[in-house]
């Protein structure tokens, strides 16, 4: 595990430019879809920007945890994607337990950005965490589940050699067991972004929302860290799904420039892939009722169940 | 065509293609939406298709084409069409409350998915093509009962009835490939043509005397 420094700045660098971008990029295929004409994708940087540049108001009742959460929001969402391979199948950063602990990250996240939400004292916030919190209590395990499959499968929970362990033999991608996980994991992820099904990542109706709820009393500064972390960290998933399920065009350890480039068109191309598949679900579905939402992730936790036996049941031999 | 490394190939598209009928009959199993539920299992008929035509290709059957073609013309146009001109015309398009919520039966399931390949298991190794469609093709069968049983709507126990049918067929595909005479194969996909027509008059007609597809509503019949 010797740190590479010029890889950690590469992805640190992608991390943080293309997590707006793929959220813009979304935002404007679902308004194509819906017959809107949408913003252009670059707006949520011109939108960072602008709350960067505002000034802050903050309640009266606030601690000094709502000025913290944003900065471990933030900073947990890009620590847990160096740990997620992008361009090289050696993940810049791998700390003890590998999986474990960029799940681990996340979750310390979502508790910060629950407590951000609960804080102030306004009842939306308090609802918003709530209901994160609920929802996150049946989408982790299914999340762990599905990453314990492969994890089996390639014996390691090092994200890394996960990566790696597929790269000889593409056939075995076709493994029901990684299909099983990667559906349970597509649903999770929908679920950890706060896409349709679940929550609505454009509305401020006090009903439905979720994760905006617990946005609610940020602005200015804290907001464009709130934002930037919400995206990095789907980012973060939708990587994980594409390189550690589908590993094809990832670049080897001592790949040369032209390797690099090569990589990083199959990584766009496979993130343009799922995105689009995201946009779809999220405008032929409707949002779930609030007490339906454990139904949808209780099949995730199914899936991702059947997945881990099916590796032993089936294989096991 | 019948090197080892194709037929590893095909075993693995097998393999892969019933894990996907296993999803779509879980998914089926948490959908209350009755015209998505006939989109699923039209989706999953396709997968039965597909997994014929592979095991056709790699082991030169040229019946199992017709049971292929058979499956598209039949399960995945012709009774998905009927059932949604059905739904239209007694315009009920959502389940009743089923008797087990969700997450209940989706454990359920998940066991007898378990329950399939535990007593698949000793024979894993009469499969020809696929590592565990057998396993499979029971769970099918299992959940569609259990299917069958938890809803209370006629129209999703009919859909529940073919994917038991699907389950019968894989098996039949993938374990006794050839073993399976056409003229026995054409018999039971008619058979359950004529059966889903009928059923649909009697669902029809359930509607008509108690406003409702609630079967449980058929013990108030008493002479």
């Amino acid at each position: 595990m010797n740190p590479n420094p010029p890889a950690i700045v590469l992805q640190t660098l992608l991390l943080l430019f293309l997590a707006p971008l793929v959220s813009g990029y979304m935002k404007n295929w679902k308004a194509k879809l819906q017959n809107r004409r949408g913003a252009p994708p670059w707006q949520v940087y011109l939108d960072l920007a602008k709350f960067l540049r505002k000034d802050m108001v903050l309640s009266e009742h606030a601690s000094w945890v709502f000025s913290f959460a944003p900065y471990v929001v933030f900073l947990t969402a890009l620590t847990a994607g160096l740990m997620v391979p992008m361009l090289i199948a050696q993940a810049p950063l791998s700390l003890f337990g590998g999986v474990l602990a960029m799940v681990g990250l996340l979750a310390l996240g979502r508790f910060f950005l629950a407590l951000g939400g609960l804080d102030p004292g306004s009842a939306f916030g308090g609802m918003g965490s709530s209901r994160e919190m609920t929802i996150s209590a049946i989408a982790e395990p299914a999340l762990m589940l599905a990453v314990f499959t492969v994890a089996i499968t390639a014996g390691t929970t090092d994200l890394s050699r996960i990566a790696q362990s597929t790269q000889d033999a593409a056939w075995k991608l076709l493994n029901p067991a990684r299909v099983l996980a990667f559906a349970a994991l597509f649903i999770v992820l929908l679920a950890e972004t706060g896409r349709i099904p679940v929550d609505n990542p454009a509305t401020h109706l006090e009903l439905t929302m979720i994760h905006e709820a617990m946005l609610l009393e940020y602005s200015g500064r804290y907001l464009a860290l709130m934002e930037w972390g919400a995206s990095i960290k789907q980012l973060v998933l939708m990587t994980l799904l594409v390189n550690v399920f589908i590993p094809v065009g990832l670049a080897g350890p001592h790949a040369p420039f032209l390797g690099l480039a090569m990589s990083l068109i199959a990584y766009l191309v496979k993130l343009t892939v799922l995105a689009a598949a995201m946009v779809v679900v999220e405008t032929t579905n409707a949002k779930l009722r609030l007490f339906r939402v454990p139904d949808l992730l209780s099949t995730a936790f199914v899936l991702a169940a059947l997945a881990l036996l099916s590796t032993f049941l089936f294989y096991g031999s | 065509m019948n090197s080892p490394a194709s037929a590893e190939i095909g075993s693995q598209i097998v393999t892969l293609m019933a894990a996907l009928m296993l999803v779509v009959q879980l998914l089926m199993i948490g959908q209350r939406m009755l015209l998505t539920s006939i989109q699923l299992f039209a989706a999953q008929s396709v997968l039965l298709a597909a997994i014929a035509a592979v095991v056709a290709f790699y082991h030169d059957a040229g019946h199992v084409y017709v049971v292929a073609a058979l499956t598209i013309a039949g399960k995945v146009l012709f009774l998905p069409w009927l059932l949604n001109r059905l739904v239209r015309r007694i315009q009920i398009h959502q389940e009743i409350e089923p008797l087990l919520n969700a997450p209940t039966s989706m454990i359920i399931c998940g066991g007898l998915t378990l329950l399939g390949c535990g007593v698949a298991r000793p024979f894993t190794s009469l499969e020809r093509l696929g590592n565990n469609t057998l396993a499979v093709a029971l769970t099918l069968v299992l959940t569609g009962f259990f299917l069958m049983i938890n809803r209370r709507t006629a129209l999703t126990q009919v859909l529940a009835l073919l994917t038991v049918e699907n389950g019968v067929m894989l098996a039949a595909v993938a374990l006794t490939t050839y073993g399976m005479p056409l003229v026995v194969e054409l018999g039971i996909f008619f058979d359950v043509l004529v059966a889903v027509m009928v059923l649909g008059i009697l669902v029809y007609r359930i509607r008509e005397n108690f406003a409702s597809m609630d079967t449980s509503k058929l013990n108030q019949l008493r002479g």
